[in-house]
């Protein structure tokens, strides 16, 4: 066992309406691992993702997310450990009224940072991500790919340990899927492992020393992507 | 520390912007506020008005002490230097017939004439007795039952009737301080917690990005207390306005009245209001506040 993001040993997780969301999942992630989870069926990628995020709770076996332990982290332990996250919402989570630069700078503005250092950073984030035109722009009059660009943005800005995308293939075409895989696979460094949930299955074939898990009624499958010899990093093959 | 000190900007944007989010409903709260501090700030000033006059008829309390037929007048002087040694007695002054006739006389004003018609005086000596308003009947009894003392005229019933006045207003005082608190911490924590519902979908992504909850609930705090203090301060202002108006009116027609130093009055009520709106409105906001701590 190295020394692992996260680390998921028998994890179950029923709601408390009996639903049985996860099962037994086993699961050791590292600094520089790309993960895409796929789901069969059932709703077990959201409910990984939120045991991640602290927003539920292991109702039995023991997972820990940068070592802090999610059955018994207390509320200060998990808001420290969730400013380590780059969480990137299905629906964004952008708020509204503020432009593109604010909501970047808002994922920053509780780590004691300058606000001159903050702004500088967001701003060279916002180019990274292609929007360098619409820094000043509200987020609601941005578009749906730009806008996912923002939360992509608010999410590295941060320069966080795990990057979590929910979703982020969906309602967009082929080729923005790719390039936005692209995007994120970018971001999966020596520090920082990616997490992207996605049904697109047909789009994450193929991606060099990638790890595939799919979740099928709460049970995870993985599976280590091909290694390609002479490929250096994470890429798409072919 | 770092983080307050770099976002104080941020702070005071999100300040603006959660009264902005609702301004018919953070006016209601201003006027709400400002009207009850008002009503406490005129109970507060009644009361101090009543405890001042009080006071000055605490000070000028008096009985006259008369003397039986026969007593000569070394026998009167040996009872009055008697009496001024009591405890709860200022002061006592033996008052001869011809003081009494002159005293009289300077009291009656234009209307001294009346006193010719008189053969002869028609004043008795008698014991002029200062005393402590709280031991009146306590020395009212104990000259009663003097040897040589006839009889002793009070103003006890006046007196009473005024000590229970300043009971009510003390007690109603009280019972308005406490409506005022309780009333400003219901308006106060009802503005922050429909705050946080307006903002709710921010401080859900701000608690899922790791803000602390001192960093999400400090504008509301400060949202809270700005309000309760602008209240206070506009109640201050109607009350400075009221008692000079009232002041003016009193002076005219109650000359003798004895009023506190309408400066020192209206310096008192305006801390007591300033201050008050404060910690009201910080309790109130962290008493709103609690609601965001569940997660």
């Amino acid at each position: 066992m190295g020394n692992g993001i996260i680390k998921a040993n028998n994890v179950s997780l029923i709601y408390r309406d009996g639903t049985k969301a996860l099962n037994n999942v086993n699961l050791e992630i590292n600094p520089g691992d790309l993960v895409f989870i796929t789901v069969s069926s059932g709703s077990g990628k959201t409910s990984f993702l939120k045991l991640l995020m602290g927003m539920e709770s292991p109702t039995s076996g023991s997972l820990t997310v940068m070592g802090v332990d999610m059955k018994k982290g207390r509320h200060g332990k998990i808001q420290k450990l969730r400013r380590k996250i780059g969480p990137i919402f299905q629906e964004f989570k952008l708020i509204e009224g503020r432009t593109a630069l604010e909501n970047v700078c808002m994922g920053m503005r509780f780590f004691g940072i300058r606000p001159k250092k903050i702004k500088a950073q967001a701003i060279e984030t916002l180019t990274r991500v292609g929007l360098e035109s619409k820094i000043h722009s509200k987020v609601e009059n941005l578009s749906w790919g730009q806008a996912q660009r923002v939360a992509i943005a608010r999410a590295v800005v941060r320069k966080p340990r795990l990057l979590l995308a929910d979703e982020p293939t969906g309602n967009l075409d082929h080729d923005n899927a790719v390039s936005m895989l692209e995007l994120l696979a970018s971001f999966c460094d020596s520090n920082t492992a990616v997490i992207i949930t996605t049904h697109a299955t047909h789009l994450i074939d193929n991606w060099n020393n990638a790890i595939y898990v799919n979740v099928d009624k709460g049970e995870f499958s993985i599976r280590k992507g091909c290694n390609v010899p002479g490929s250096a990093g994470l890429s798409k093959i072919g | 520390m770092k983080t307050f000190i770099y976002n104080q900007g941020y702070f005071m944007r999100e300040v603006f912007k959660t009264i902005r989010l609702a301004p018919l409903s953070n006016l209601f709260s201003f006027i709400g506020t400002s009207l009850i501090l008002l009503l406490f700030g005129l109970i507060l000033g009644s009361w101090k008005i009543g405890d001042n006059l009080i006071s000055s008829l605490q000070d000028e309390a008096q009985i006259s002490a008369y003397f039986e037929d026969g007593m000569s007048q070394e026998q009167m002087l040996a009872l009055a230097d008697e009496i001024s040694k009591m405890d709860g007695v200022t002061a006592a002054r033996f008052i001869d017939t011809e003081t009494a006739y002159e005293e009289n006389k300077k009291l009656l004003g234009e209307e001294a004439d009346i006193l010719e018609l008189f053969e002869e005086n028609p004043f008795e000596s008698y014991i002029d007795i200062r005393i402590s308003l709280d031991d009146m009947d306590t020395v009212i009894d104990k000259v009663s039952n003097l040897k040589g003392i006839e009889y002793v005229r009070d103003n006890r019933d006046v007196l009473a009737q005024l000590k229970g006045i300043v009971g009510a207003l003390k007690l109603l005082g009280s019972v308005v301080a406490l409506a005022v608190g309780v009333t400003t911490i219901i308006i106060i924590s009802h503005m922050i917690r429909q705050g946080i519902y307006n903002n709710r979908e921010q401080i859900n992504t701000l608690r899922l990005l790791g803000a602390p909850s001192w960093f999400i609930g400090l504008p509301f705090v400060i949202a809270g207390v700005l309000l309760t203090l602008l209240g206070g301060i506009a109640a201050a202002g109607l009350i400075i306005l009221m008692l000079d108006g009232g002041y003016r009116q009193l002076r005219e027609y109650i000359i003798f009245l004895p009023l506190p130093a309408a400066g020192e009055l209206k310096e008192l009520i305006s801390y007591v209001i300033i201050a008050l709106s404060a910690g009201l409105g910080l309790f109130g906001s962290l008493f709103g506040l609690s609601s965001i701590r569940k997660e």
